[in-house]
Parts: structure tokens; C-alpha cells; sequence
């Protein structure tokens, strides 16, 4: 299976949330399901024969989806709600708003930099 | 979103608007690729910078110089000191970062040698304030497992090597020694306030007689209603905190990092909590310090102080990224402890969901609050906010509640549809000696942050308020009309009925 590297920052408080880490480099595959589950699928058995899974290109929902399954460390809720970032969280594509890139439906590439900032974080 | 029914009628769904007006070029050079969107306009990372920093100067420079008269850049100079609110959060973490480069960094240089245009003499390099200082205010002692953060900000502010770092706490709002430090008049009495009767009666106790000020805080906080009335009594705790310092630093302005987000919450907020006389206020307000013109103290002093929001019209978006692009550290502010259910966390969550989906909503709440205007004039300042009290807000409230006869017999004030022949005839029990009250000296919202109870219950702990009588904050005390030759007696101006009035004349009657 194909694998795409990303690099993962944290900014405006947001990296409290992940083991204080400001920077991650993590690995995920290039096509994923389609319901972004970030788990293997449990092996068949005769009584449940393995269902045909729908796959996509890896994209930013995706991503987010992966970060909380496996980089997250506190609150899922301060991070997601309905399936995308929680209001109040900014995030950059290569140093480019993601509302530009079309957010969560964002095709990722090999090396791409994504950036989470929170604005949650007073004034 | 339609009327229709999208189940039935496949034209019902709107398409969801896109997040940019036209194409991903800057809408600014119209050259570049664009890098954020801003309320569906596209700009390049090139442009960004000099769009903040244009809004900002735009909010602040018509107010800087004493007599408000245009967006005049030339000829800029404040009548007094600067003073900057630091919270730790993005927005007065952005504000510190932009007044740095706007009015302190150096002038650009030539082959190395400093050059100011028109010479260093010249007025237009002089600096606009005279002197700089940051304060944050440590209110991790209202609320259990809070850290304090106070070196944390120290460290932020101390990058700046211009400004002075003024650090207090929260708790020295009930503190004498804070007060007279600030030049405020020595405290012969201190005040404390029933809070389990509406009209808030007063009762004294010898200075020396209260607690530290950590557990006077903690008792005022602990009195308090509900969950609601905390969050918004620090907030004004901290406000009055900042203005004292400001007029101990001779500043004539006070800058607070209110992002347009934060103001369209707050606004909404403090609406909510019967703040809606003073929504100019909640924008920007000028503060008259009452001890500088009580104890005659320098010039300065008795000038107000401007409370400017110089990021009203920037969004806690290009707040953010502001400080990404820059490099800024955000230390963050803590959310109450157990506040989420209070209607600024739920006016926050419900702000922040909005702008997601209509940015441009957002900016409306806070250009359509600027238009307000009270419908009647103030009756006086508010002792424990000082900022305006509406006229007649107690008669207002007596006609807008429902009330015993009991209650009636023990206010300190008659409704104006009650005739006074029914309290007469009303089943009264005989009065108890009467204590000034508190409420006719405070504003709506501030009366109502002390006493409206939630039907969910209350945040109050029996055995967290040790008196029944809770201490006021300090500048309440110095409020009050302290007659000294009459050994400290508290006057009070209270309502007589008929026969209490021909009583106290009833010697000098011929008839009686």
C-alpha cells in the first residue's frame, strides 16, 4: 500500500491537545475509505464475509480523522465537530488557507505541511 | 438551507455558497496567488500585512489625540501615557505586536546610519506616548486549578524592550494596600453587602476587621448567583483593575486586544445580561477617575482615560494568522472552570460557529451595536462598573416584577403605580432598623449580576461565604458619602411614609 508524508504543526495553544508537540511527521496511506475510518477492517469471517469498502484519495477530512484516532491525546471535542475541525480552528495547506483548497475535500501529496492554529484561546 | 423540501423537491437545497467571491487572486495587487480568505475576499500573504496594520491604524488614530477629529496620521500625540491590556490570549498578544510595529520600532536606516525623515526633532518622529507600559491581570486565585501565568507574560512582554511590565492580581481589587499605592484615599471603613436580599443592604466593619484579600475575592465570588454572573464579575473586576492602573500611569489610553469577534461576542453577551444601556461603552468608553477629582491630585490625573479597541474590525481570523505569519507566542487564557453552560461561553461557541459559516454576520452585530444609543439619559455612574446607570432602572424594575406585600413593607423605595394607602393596609410585619441600601447605586446589569438567580440553581456555597455580609471591592468603599464628624455614619437618602415623617416633627407640632 502506497503511504504519503505529511508535516503535521500546531499552533495559538492548539498543541496542548497533542502532547504539547508542536510539530508532527507522520505517514498515512494514499487511498483510504471513503467513511474515513482510520482502523484496519476486521478480517472476514464465514458467518461476516468481508463487505466491499469504497475508497478515496486521502484527503484533509481524512486526515483529521486520523489525527484524533491516533495523535490526539485529550478532548476529541475541542478539536472535531461533524466531521471537520471545530469552529475557531484555523487551517493552512502549504501556508494557504484551506478555504482556498476547497477545506476538507483537499487532495493531500507527498510533503504537504498542514497547520492547525486556534483562535479559541481568548482575546 | 430552503422552505422546501429537500426529500421531495430536488431544487430545494441551495447550493452552499463558496468561501471566495471570484478567482484565488489577491484581490489587492491582483498579481499574486492568494493566500486567506477574509470575509470572501482573497488576499496574498504580501498584502496581508499592510491590511491589518491599515485597519488598525484606522480604529486607532482618530482617538488618539485629545480633541477626535479624523483619521489624521501627522500631528498624532496623546495627552498622557499608554497603557496596554495583555490577557495572554491571540487577540492582546497581536495588539502588543502591532503597536510595537507601528509606533516603536525603529525608523529604517540607510548605508547604516539612522536618517528620520525631516530630522529626529521634527514632530512627526516624535513618539506618540511618552511613556509604555503592559499590565495582565493573574485571576487564576477567583477560580480553583488555575495556574498562574504571570512569568509566562513577563517573558512575552520583556521581548518588547520598550515597554514597562505592570503585573497584577485580581485579588487586589479588595486589596487597601493596592488602593492607596494607586493614591486612592485611606480606607476608614470598609463595606459589605447582603447579597440574599435584593436591595443588597449595607453593613460596615472597622478596617483590619475582613479577611486577606484572596479570601475576600473568593467570598465574592462564591456569592454570586450563578454560573453567569462569575465570569462577568471578573471581567469588570479586571476592567476597573486596568483603568486604575491606567490612571496611576497617567495614561490617556487604555488599548484592549477586543478582536471584531470578540467585540460582536461580548456585545451580544453583555446584552443578554441586562448590559444593553451601556453597548457604546462595551465598544468604547471614556473613564473619569473619581479620586482624581476628589483629592485635587496632578492635571494629569484628572483626565480621563480612553478605552480603545483598536482591533474591533479585524476578525480573530487574521488574528490568528497574524501571529502564525509573525512568529507570536500565545500563552492563552484559561475558560472558567465549570462555565460552560454561562451565557458567554454559549454566546462564544455560538459567535465563533456563526462566523465559520457568515463571516459577514459577525462584523454586522458589532456595526449595527455601534448605532445604538440609549433612549434616556444616565442617572448616575454605576459604584461598582462606574460606568452610567440608567434613570428610574429601579422603578422600571419594581413595575416589571412580581412582588409580595412583604417585600414591598422592606423596600427601600414605592413603586410609582402602588398607592401608598395599600402598603398601609398591607399585612406588614413592623420594620427592623434599616441598613442603606446598594441597589440604587448600581446599574442594571451590575444589580442583576449580584442578585438574578438561575431557575437551574446556583453556584452559591453556603460554606464558601463566611458572612453573611460580602465584601465590596475596594473602590466601592471609597464611594460611599463618609461623614467623619459623625463618627463614620453611613447617609442614606430612603423614602418616608406619612406617619414616620409626622413623628420625627411631632415635638415641633402645636397639635399633636
Amino acid at each position: 500500500m502506497s503511504t504519503i508524508s505529511l508535516k503535521i504543526e500546531f499552533g495559538g495553544g492548539l498543541e496542548l491537545l497533542f502532547a504539547n508537540q508542536r510539530s508532527y511527521s507522520l505517514s498515512i496511506p494514499a487511498i483510504v475509505p471513503t467513511n474515513n475510518r482510520t482502523t484496519p477492517t476486521p478480517p472476514p469471517t464465514p458467518d461476516q464475509p468481508q463487505e466491499p469498502v469504497e475508497t478515496k484519495p486521502a484527503d484533509v477530512t481524512y486526515l483529521i480523522h486520523h489525527m484524533r484516532d491516533h495523535l490526539l491525546k485529550e478532548r476529541e471535542e475541542l478539536f472535531i465537530e461533524d466531521d471537520t475541525v471545530r469552529p475557531g480552528i484555523l487551517v493552512l495547506i502549504n501556508d494557504v488557507d484551506w478555504e482556498l483548497e476547497g477545506e476538507g475535500e483537499y487532495v493531500l501529496k507527498d510533503g504537504d505541511e498542514v497547520v492547525f492554529i486556534s483562535t479559541l484561546h481568548g482575546g | 438551507m430552503s422552505c422546501g423540501n429537500p426529500q421531495t423537491e430536488q431544487d430545494a437545497l441551495m447550493i452552499r455558497r463558496k468561501k471566495f467571491d471570484q478567482a484565488r487572486t489577491c484581490v489587492k495587487c491582483k498579481t499574486n496567488s492568494g493566500s486567506i480568505v477574509v470575509r470572501y475576499a482573497v488576499y496574498c500573504k504580501e498584502c496581508f500585512f499592510p491590511l491589518v496594520a491599515s485597519k488598525f491604524r484606522r480604529s486607532l488614530e482618530p482617538t488618539i489625540n485629545p480633541i477626535t477629529d479624523g483619521p489624521r496620521r501627522r500631528g498624532l500625540k496623546a495627552s498622557g501615557n499608554l497603557l496596554l491590556g495583555l490577557s495572554g490570549g491571540l487577540g492582546s498578544t497581536v495588539l502588543l505586536d502591532l503597536v510595537n510595529r507601528t509606533y516603536f520600532k525603529e525608523p529604517s536606516t540607510e548605508n547604516g546610519i539612522e536618517k528620520p525623515r525631516g530630522g529626529k526633532d521634527h514632530p512627526r518622529n516624535g513618539s506618540v506616548w511618552a511613556k509604555t507600559a503592559v499590565c495582565y491581570v493573574e485571576t487564576c486565585s477567583a477560580f480553583s486549578g488555575v495556574r498562574d501565568k504571570t512569568e509566562e507574560i513577563r517573558a512575552v512582554v520583556d521581548k518588547y524592550d520598550r515597554f514597562d511590565f505592570i503585573p497584577l492580581r485580581i485579588e487586589d481589587a479588595f486589596d487597601n494596600a493596592w488602593w492607596e499605592n494607586i493614591g486612592g484615599p485611606p480606607t476608614q471603613q470598609e463595606f459589605g453587602v447582603d447579597v440574599t436580599n435584593e436591595d443588597l443592604f449595607l453593613s460596615t466593619f472597622a478596617t483590619g476587621e475582613t479577611d486577606s484579600p484572596v479570601s475576600c475575592l473568593k467570598n465574592y465570588i462564591a456569592s454570586l448567583p450563578t454560573q453567569t454572573a462569575v465570569p462577568s464579575a471578573v471581567q469588570t473586576l479586571t476592567r476597573l483593575l486596568l483603568l486604575h492602573t491606567a490612571m496611576m500611569t497617567a495614561s490617556s489610553h487604555l488599548l484592549l486586544g477586543t478582536s471584531l469577534t470578540s467585540l460582536s461576542i461580548s456585545l451580544i453577551s453583555s446584552i443578554s445580561q441586562g448590559g444593553g444601556f451601556v453597548v457604546r461603552e462595551e465598544a468604547q468608553e471614556e473613564w473619569t477617575p473619581r479620586m482624581s477629582v476628589d483629592s485635587n491630585t496632578t492635571e494629569r490625573k484628572a483626565g480621563t482615560v480612553r478605552t480603545v479597541r483598536p482591533l474591533r474590525d479585524i476578525g480573530m481570523k487574521e488574528c490568528g494568522i497574524w501571529a502564525w505569519w509573525n512568529g507570536l507566542h500565545i500563552v492563552g487564557r484559561e475558560r472558567f472552570p465549570g462555565g460552560r453552560q454561562s451565557i458567554g461561553a454559549l454566546t462564544k461557541d455560538f459567535i465563533i460557529g456563526l462566523e465559520r459559516d457568515y463571516p459577514s454576520t459577525v462584523s454586522t452585530i458589532a456595526r449595527t451595536c455601534a448605532k445604538l444609543a440609549p433612549k434616556e439619559g444616565a442617572d448616575s455612574i454605576c459604584l461598582i462598573c462606574e460606568r452610567p446607570a440608567q434613570y428610574g432602572i429601579q422603578d422600571w424594575k419594581a413595575r416589571i416584577s412580581i412582588r409580595s406585600f412583604e417585600d414591598l413593607s422592606s423596600a427601600s423605595y414605592r413603586p410609582s403605580h402602588f398607592p401608598e394607602r395599600i402598603i398601609k393596609t398591607s399585612p406588614t410585619t413592623p420594620n427592623p432598623p434599616r441598613s442603606p441600601s446598594l441597589t440604587p447605586l448600581l446599574c442594571y446589569a451590575c444589580h442583576t449580576t449580584l442578585t438574578s438567580r438561575s431557575i437551574r440553581g446556583t453556584t452559591t456555597n453556603s460554606s464558601m461565604i463566611r458572612r453573611q455580609s460580602v465584601p465590596l471591592p475596594v473602590w466601592v468603599n471609597s464611594r460611599f458619602d463618609i461623614d467623619e464628624k459623625s463618627n463614620g455614619e453611613i447617609w442614606a437618602r430612603t423614602q418616608m411614609k406619612g406617619d414616620q415623617m409626622k413623628a420625627s416633627i411631632a415635638e415641633f407640632l402645636l397639635n399633636g
